[in-house]
C-alpha cells in the first residue's frame, strides 16, 4: 500500500526513516505497570456443596450491611482510594513527626535515597513561596517510598512522595490540566491530593491548602515542584 | 474475544505504541503516561474491538485520540523537556544501543526535522512508512479519506527533505 506513496522519488525517505529512525522500546518498568493494569481478575471457583448455605448466609449479611451501611466505613476502595488514604497517612506522620530543618535536608537526602530506592537527580529545594524542610523515607500500601515536605510562607505544609508502586490507574474524570501537564487531583479527609506517574513511580503531593483560592496556590506549588523535580527509580 | 486473549493481543503492540507515543510527546515521560491511558482506554473499551480486524490499528487509533484529547495543547507550546530544557536543545529520550558518531549525529537530525513536521504529517508518516499500516487504517486512525493520507505523507516527505538539507552532516537525502 505504502508503496503508491513512493513515487517520484519519496520512496528513499520512506527507506531512510524505516533504517535511520530510531525505535523507542517500552522500558521495562512501563510494561510492568501495563501488564499489572491488564491484570485480569481471579477465575471464578467452580460451586461446591457449601454453595447455598453460603450464598444464604451471604445474602442475611448483605441485609444487615445496606442496613448499617451508613454506619460503616466504606469497604473495597479503588486503588486511587486506597492510595490517598495511605498519602493521607504519610502527610499527618511527616507534619506532626518530622523534623523542619532546610539545612539538615542536603545530609539526610542521600541517605533518604538510598534507604528509598527513589532517585532525584534535581530537587526542588524552594524559592521565595515555599521552601524544602524535611526528606524521610515513607511507605506506602508496604511499599518503600520517599517523602519530601515542603512549608509555605503562611506554614502550610506540602508533602511530595514519591512511591515505586502500587498500581494505579489514574482515572479520566479526576484529570485536571494544570499547565503543561493533566494530574488527577482530589480531595481526601479534608486534604488536597495532586497524584500523577512519573518515570514509572507514582507521585502524589498531599497538602493543607484545601479552599478554592488555596488549591490555586496548592496548583502552583505543583507546578514549581514537577517541573524542577526528576525523579528516577533506582533498583 | 475473550478478555485473556485480548489482553495478550494488547501488550504484544506496547513497544510499536511506545515508539509511536515518543514521536508525538517528545518526552519519555509524557509517552510513559500516554501509553499507560492508551490501555486504560482500550481495556475499558474493549467490547467495541471488533475480533477479526486489526488491533494493532485499534490500539493506534486509542493512542491518537487520547493525545490529542490530553495532550495536543502542549503542541503550541514550546516544549520542554523533564529538566526543563527545551526539548530541541537537548537529546531525545530514547533507548537505542550504541552507535558510531556519525550514525547517532544522523539519528538526531532525523528526530528533529520530524519534531518540526506537524502531527497531521507525522503521524500518518510514522504509521505508514515504519509501523508498515496500510493507507486504509491509517486513514481510519486519522479518520480522513485515504486521499487525504496520501497526499499528507508526500508533503510529510517533502516537508523532511527540506528540513534535512537544512542541518549539517552526512547528506541523508541520498
Amino acid at each position: 500500500m505504502t508503496s503508491e506513496m513512493n513515487e517520484g522519488g519519496a520512496d528513499e525517505m520512506g527507506q531512510l526513516l524505516r533504517e535511520r529512525l530510531p525505535r523507542h522500546q517500552a522500558p521495562a518498568r512501563l510494561r510492568v505497570s501495563v501488564a499489572d493494569a491488564l491484570d485480569p481478575p481471579e477465575p471464578r471457583r467452580r460451586p461446591s456443596l457449601w454453595l447455598a448455605p453460603a450464598l444464604s448466609a451471604l445474602a442475611t449479611a448483605m441485609v444487615m450491611v445496606l442496613w448499617l451501611a451508613p454506619a460503616l466505613p466504606r469497604s473495597s476502595p479503588d486503588s486511587m482510594q486506597r492510595l490517598s488514604r495511605a498519602v493521607v497517612s504519610e502527610y499527618a506522620r511527616a507534619v506532626f513527626t518530622g523534623d523542619v530543618d532546610p539545612g539538615l535536608v542536603p545530609s539526610t537526602l542521600p541517605r533518604v535515597m538510598q534507604e528509598t530506592g527513589v532517585r532525584l537527580p534535581w530537587v526542588f529545594t524552594g524559592d521565595q513561596d515555599i521552601r524544602l524542610v524535611n526528606a524521610q523515607p515513607a511507605y506506602l500500601e508496604g511499599r518503600r517510598a520517599l517523602a519530601l515536605t515542603y512549608q509555605d510562607r503562611d506554614g502550610h505544609s506540602v508533602s511530595y512522595i514519591i512511591s515505586h508502586g502500587p498500581t494505579v490507574v489514574i482515572p479520566d474524570r479526576e484529570r485536571v490540566q494544570i499547565a503543561r501537564w493533566r494530574p488527577a487531583v482530589r480531595t481526601e479527609d479534608g486534604l488536597s491530593l495532586i497524584v500523577w506517574r512519573q518515570s514509572g513511580l507514582v507521585c502524589v503531593m498531599v497538602s493543607d491548602l484545601v479552599s478554592a483560592s488555596d488549591l490555586g496556590r496548592f496548583k502552583e506549588y505543583f507546578v514549581k515542584v514537577r517541573s524542577s523535580t526528576e525523579v528516577t527509580p533506582n533498583y | 474475544m475473550a478478555d485473556d486473549e485480548f489482553r495478550q493481543q494488547a501488550l504484544r503492540h506496547i513497544d510499536a505504541l511506545y515508539n509511536l507515543a515518543v514521536y508525538l510527546t517528545r518526552n519519555g515521560s509524557e509517552a510513559e503516561d500516554l501509553v499507560q491511558e492508551t490501555y486504560a482506554r482500550a481495556l475499558r473499551f474493549s467490547h467495541r474491538f471488533e475480533p477479526g480486524t486489526y488491533m494493532r490499528a485499534w490500539m493506534f487509533q486509542i493512542l491518537r485520540n487520547t493525545f490529542l484529547t490530553f495532550y495536543r495543547l502542549r503542541e503550541r507550546e514550546p516544549a520542554l523537556s523533564e529538566a526543563g530544557v527545551p526539548e530541541g536543545e537537548a537529546p531525545m529520550f530514547h533507548h537505542a544501543p550504541a552507535e558510531d558518531g556519525e550514525s547517532a549525529g544522523a539519528h538526531m537530525d532525523l528526530e528533529r526535522a520530524l519534531e518540526r513536521i506537524p502531527e497531521e504529517f507525522r503521524t500518518p508518516l510514522l504509521l505508514a512508512e515504519v509501523e508498515g499500516l496500510s493507507l486504509e487504517e491509517v486513514a481510519r486512525i486519522m479518520d480522513c479519506p485515504v486521499g487525504t493520507v496520501k497526499s499528507r505523507i508526500f508533503r510529510a516527505k517533502e516537508r523532511l527533505r527540506g528540513l534535512l538539507k537544512d542541518y549539517e552532516g552526512p547528506d541523508l537525502t541520498t
